[in-house]
């Protein structure tokens, strides 16, 4: 796993990516990952075509699941609701750098897309 | 006890192995221990040389398995002092074993009204059983409390034991996550004074000092044999008395005496409980391995983890954020779970992984604990009877590596 830490993640676990809550969003959505304590609070805009738009977010948690999160927000801009509710966890190692996520961090790693896939839901 | 310790260390065939290209320095104990030659050599034996099915086989090699397997039985019967090896339940593990009693002892006891005493700082396994029984019965569940040093607040036991409500008290006698030994006599004194029954959650304690049922004086008690150097078992410990007038668990071969159409009657303890084919090699394996703990002796056991504990404690101090959970050092088992400031317990472990160290992260099946220490998850590392301080140097050097990557 030590490319888990690899500089880059680590740059989006301390600098991340699209940090904070926008105004008047399409989705808003908060997720928790109880056994551990990441936290997720994502809020999106969509533009005319109903693609993403813009994705904020706000938490707490470990280096996978902010960094993950950091990079998800750049990850689906332009993309379509059915284009976030096709990928899945393969696409989050890919957008890792093409880690190998250990079962345990799997929930970490999953946590914004998760969220981001139930706010678009409601 | 560094001569023996080398010694011990050899014992253990997987500590030479090493993990991403270093050492192994196992301090995830409390989840499971590793296996010494005596006990994989064991269950090798049986497998290789005498393995039949037990109890009922009328051939030479069924009555040498049956032999070995009984021979387990009491060697871990003396090994808790227990009154004889009728008292020594085979389950699967102290889940297991708790739930055994909240099945069969509970069901049959727990009425509405009744009530049951836990405490905070249960492990699930010691916690959901009775919360299931409680609201299945109607019957009202309260916890003992624990303060922020992490030690249980036994003043609350008098009143609540006072209207002589109260059928059952169910404790651990180690905390898996604070490290917390409790008064246990004290305790199972003022519940059996006041006519309750008493559960102890042996898991992590057996393994880690010497216990004594009848010093005890509980009613039950569940513990790990995987946790003691023993392969995939655990043993439910219970008074002969209490276990004979218990309904049986699981219902099945072996635990009956005679069958009829719609009608059977069951075998006398343990077998009344131990249903099914059981876990033969497991069973000679945990009584290879109270064989091999014995030799060593628990009081020098317990010594060496209060050594390596207490260093670990100071030494992990050292560390900026670092805030240890539960009582000090001279108060508690060989294991410490603690939380870095700003640092979560899963990038702990992962770090320290790619170094060859094992500690867990999380919850430890534990969550209320965590809830009344108000912190969401903890990392724990947890010693045993090969861990020396150089794995405590390992797990604090990777602490400061932890620390110097994540901090900015």
């Amino acid at each position: 796993m030590s490319e888990l830490y690899r500089e880059q993640l680590l740059d989006h676990y301390h600098d991340p990516q699209n940090y904070g809550t926008l105004e008047n969003p399409d989705v808003d959505i908060q997720l928790e990952n109880t056994t551990c304590g990441d936290t997720i609070h994502l809020t999106a805009t969509l533009d005319s075509d109903g693609c993403i738009e813009k994705v904020m977010f706000e938490g707490h948690g470990c280096v996978v699941s902010m960094a993950s999160a950091s990079l998800l927000t750049e990850e689906v801009v332009g993309k379509t609701p059915e284009e976030v509710e096709a990928m899945d966890l393969h696409s989050i190692e890919q957008m890792l750098g093409g880690v190998r996520l250990s079962m345990g961090r799997v929930k970490c790693a999953t946590l914004a897309l998760n969220a981001l896939k139930k706010g678009l839901e409601a | 006890m560094t001569w023996q310790l080398n010694t011990i260390r050899q014992e253990f065939p997987i500590l030479q192995r090493t993990v991403n290209g270093k050492r192994l320095v196992f301090l995830d104990n409390a989840a499971s221990s590793q296996k010494p030659l005596a006990v994989i050599n064991a269950i090798t034996d049986v497998y290789t040389n005498y393995y039949a099915n037990v109890h009922r086989g009328i051939y030479s090699l069924a009555e040498e398995a049956t032999q070995h397997y009984e021979e387990a039985r009491r060697k871990i019967a003396r090994f808790i002092n227990a009154q004889s090896p009728s008292e020594v339940i085979f389950v699967r593990n102290a889940t297991e074993g708790l739930n055994l009693i909240a099945y069969t002892w509970g069901r049959k006891n727990i009425q509405a009204g009744d009530r049951i005493i836990i405490t905070e700082i249960e492990h699930h396994s010691n916690l959901v059983p009775w919360q299931k029984l409680a609201e299945e019965k109607n019957a009202e569940l309260t916890f003992i409390p624990v303060s922020g040093k992490g030690e249980l607040d036994i003043s609350v036991l008098p009143a609540l034991l006072e209207d002589g409500r109260t059928k059952l008290v169910a404790f651990t006698l180690m905390s898996n996550v604070l490290g917390t030994i409790p008064p246990a006599q004290q305790i199972i004194k003022m519940a059996k004074n006041a006519g309750a029954t008493v559960v102890v959650d042996g898991a992590q304690a057996v393994a880690h000092f010497p216990v004594d049922v009848r010093t005890l004086g509980a009613d039950f008690m569940a513990f790990s044999g995987h946790k003691m150097c023993g392969p995939g078992i655990g043993v439910l410990w219970g008074r002969h008395s209490i276990l004979n007038e218990m309904p049986p668990f699981l219902y099945g071969g072996d635990m009956i005496r005679t069958v009829k159409k719609y009608f059977t009657t069951w075998n006398d303890i343990p077998y009344k409980f131990e249903a099914g084919t059981p876990p033969i090699a497991e069973a000679i394996g945990l009584g290879a391995a109270v064989d091999f703990l014995s030799d060593i002796g628990m009081e020098n056991i317990h010594r060496h983890e209060q050594e390596i504990a207490t260093y670990a404690y100071n030494r992990l101090l050292e560390i900026p954020g670092l805030q240890i959970l539960g009582p000090e050092a001279d108060k508690r088992g060989g294991l410490i779970a603690f939380s870095l400031d700003g640092i979560h317990p899963h990038d702990i472990a992962s770090i320290l992984d790619e170094d060859g160290i094992c500690i867990r992260a999380g919850q430890h099946c534990a969550e209320p604990l965590h809830m009344c220490f108000s912190v969401p998850a903890s990392a724990r590392a947890s010693f045993y009877l090969y861990n020396d301080l150089n794995d405590v140097d390992a797990l604090v050097e990777g602490l400061k590596k932890v620390v110097k990557l994540l901090r900015r």
